[in-house]
């Protein structure tokens, strides 16, 4: 580092010394502050997921008709609902929940939709012109109608909802990995694959999926806040996730309307859950956006 | 351009073909018929299989899927959508109201999502890396993770507290009682236009950090232009195009996926109706929601279109 002050040399010195991967976390945290915002929050709900039979103060679906809707206080610090349940341990088994939807639907989703959009862009013709009409089709719908309808068919339940918030996700992802995916098909690599011989699913999967990755993962943590505000909204409807598991839309639906002027706790607190939550993915999915998008970088 | 349009409008035709196929397999696949649904709700007493054969015979179930599917294709083709399975009465009539109610609450919040996201995404620009422009994203980031239906919720709760205020039970039309009316949706409005105006202010921010970027908004400086007038004259015209594109394709969205936000502020608009009319299997009622839905989507982006290739001379159609 030409030019440089003494001071800033022992820096250098001192990150010489730390692992690697502890100054390349720094650098995030450094270069991407919001970013690293949106990673802690992610970190706080992935290890409360993980230990919540350890850290959560009471079992989430025991009832304790003593109890009901009460106040928080010392025994219950964000209250409890109207069956008596412990507001707080609920929220902490909830975010297993919405991980659970959100890490499931948005893979599901990612995947189909870009193994579509590179299969589409990669035959080319009238293939992709089907592909797109097909997509187009599935575009025209609200994406919550979508999903009401998808949960329709299979019921409701943790499985189905996965299902339900990935089939409006699948078109469009395959609209944008498809686009990049068009640009990947003029490289002399994949003409080169295809001189060699090989057969069109290995180049798909091993030559031009690798290069599209990063709008793959752009899209994918994209979906992750929007699957669980998805989650959410399906579960408030009582068409998601069912009683009595623990699931953030869920404790915000019927005895929370009902009762919000009382007990306004048992509507706030999910809720901000929620928005926490999202609001985390957000962020880092944005700096993941400006970190690994060309275009975006120099802005 | 004449050419374009008369294309544009022919591809349309596919499309609604695939979305009428769609719904229609999806809602036969569904369990259950509208028939058991009824039965189910007056109880098991009534319920004799020869009793539901009359009763599916009358509304046309029995007949093999093929002839359902084109006996309801050629009444869309006449603008006919027949009657409800349900409820027995017109579709256009069930629908009428509360179309106008769902395009109303769009309209509304469409326009506080531009009135918000436009002058906060060009300030988020100007300002770039500075504490205003982490203020404006954190603000805009916040809308895009707090459910609207939340947002909701808490102003519902605010106004109880504070104004004692309850929402009404039954809806006024704005041509009935326009204050009453606006009263009614200018709080789920904003509760869905905050939401919405995220998604503006962030495309309208780097849109605008783009064409900042142009030769010819530096040779309008060089020139010493007024910088009001540099941004309003040439940066905002072209910056504000993806803008518009993206808040239009959200308009045309909010028309039926307000589910859950009329759900909270107890409005009969067309995201009930469809919840209903799914869980009656009200086959009928379903296929003509998302039929107008989607007609209605696919001419928005329509309209953007053509409105694109006229506002931006450089765009021309072939």
């Amino acid at each position: 580092m030409p030019g440089s002050t003494p001071a800033s040399a022992t820096v250098e010195l001192v990150r010489a010394e730390r692992p690697r991967w502890l100054s390349a976390v720094g650098d995030f945290v450094r270069r991407r502050p919001l970013g690293a915002i949106g990673a802690a929050i992610i970190l706080v709900m992935v290890v409360l997921a993980a230990s919540a039979n350890w850290i959560a103060p009471y079992d989430p679906l025991e009832t304790d008709y003593a109890a009901m809707i009460a106040a928080p206080n010392a025994a219950h610090w964000l209250g409890t609902d109207a069956f008596g349940r412990d507001v707080l341990s609920r929220i902490i088994y909830g975010s297993r929940t919405a991980l659970l939807v959100g890490l499931g639907a948005a893979t599901l989703g990612a995947t189909f939709g870009s193994l579509i959009g590179v299969a589409s862009a990669y035959f080319g013709g009238r293939v992709d012109l089907i592909v797109q009409r097909i997509m187009d089709v599935f575009f025209a719908f609200p994406v919550i109608i979508l999903a009401l309808a998808v949960v329709a068919v299979l019921g409701t339940g943790a499985e189905n909802v996965i299902l339900a918030i990935a089939t409006p996700m699948v078109p469009r992802c395959a609209r944008v990995v498809r686009a990049s995916a068009l640009a990947v098909r003029e490289m002399p690599y994949v003409d080169a694959a295809r001189a060699s011989g090989f057969r069109h699913g290995r180049i798909i999967l091993r030559h031009m999926l690798p290069n599209v990755m990063a709008p793959i993962l752009i899209m994918a943590t994209a979906f992750l806040g929007e699957a669980i505000l998805l989650e959410a909204s399906l579960s408030f409807l009582g068409l998601g996730v069912q009683e009595p598991t623990a699931a953030w839309g869920l404790m915000l639906r019927g005895a929370a309307v009902e009762f919000a002027e009382t007990a306004p706790w048992m509507a706030i607190f999910p809720g901000l859950a929620i928005s926490l939550a999202v609001f985390g993915f957000n962020l880092f999915g944005d700096s993941l956006r400006d970190a690994l998008d060309p275009r975006l970088r120099t802005q | 351009m004449g050419l374009y349009i008369l294309k544009r409008l022919l591809a349309m035709i596919p499309t609604l073909l695939g979305v009428a196929v769609l719904i229609f397999v999806l809602l036969r696949v569904v369990p259950g018929d509208v028939v058991e649904a009824r039965f189910l709700t007056q109880g098991s007493q009534f319920q004799s299989q020869e009793l539901m054969d009359i009763e599916r015979k009358k509304l046309g179930l029995d007949q093999p899927l093929w002839q359902q599917f084109t006996t309801w294709m050629g009444g869309v083709l006449r603008l006919d959508f027949g009657l409800s399975m349900w409820t027995g009465s017109p579709i256009t009539q069930e629908i009428k109201l509360r179309f106008a109610l769902s395009l109303q609450l769009a309209l509304m919040a469409s326009l506080i999502a531009q009135l918000l996201a436009i002058p906060l995404g060009i300030l988020a620009a100007l300002k770039q890396d500075t504490w205003v422009d982490y203020a404006i994203r954190v603000f805009s980031i916040a809308g895009l993770a707090t459910p609207s239906f939340w947002l909701g919720i808490l102003m519902i709760l605010t106004m109880l507290i504070v104004f004692k205020w309850v929402p009404p039970m039954v809806f006024t039309p704005l041509w009935v009682d326009p204050w009453q009316n606006l009263q009614q949706l200018i709080w789920p409005a904003l509760a869905v236009g905050y939401r919405y105006s995220a998604v503006g202010t962030r495309m309208m921010r780097s849109a605008m950090l783009e064409v900042l970027r142009e030769d010819y908004i530096r040779t309008a400086r060089a020139k010493g232009l007024w910088l009001k007038l540099i941004l309003a004259r040439h940066a905002l015209k072209n910056a504000i195009l993806p803008v518009l594109t993206v808040m239009s394709l959200e308009f045309a969205f909010l028309l039926g996926g307000l589910v859950v936000t009329e759900q909270v502020f107890n409005l009969n608009g067309l995201g009930m109706l469809f919840v209903e009319a799914i869980a009656h299997r009200d086959y009928t009622l379903t296929q003509a929601l998302v039929m107008l839905v989607a007609t209605f989507f696919l001419f928005v982006n329509f309209f953007v279109d053509i409105a694109y290739a006229w506002i931006d001379p450089r765009i021309r159609y072939r």
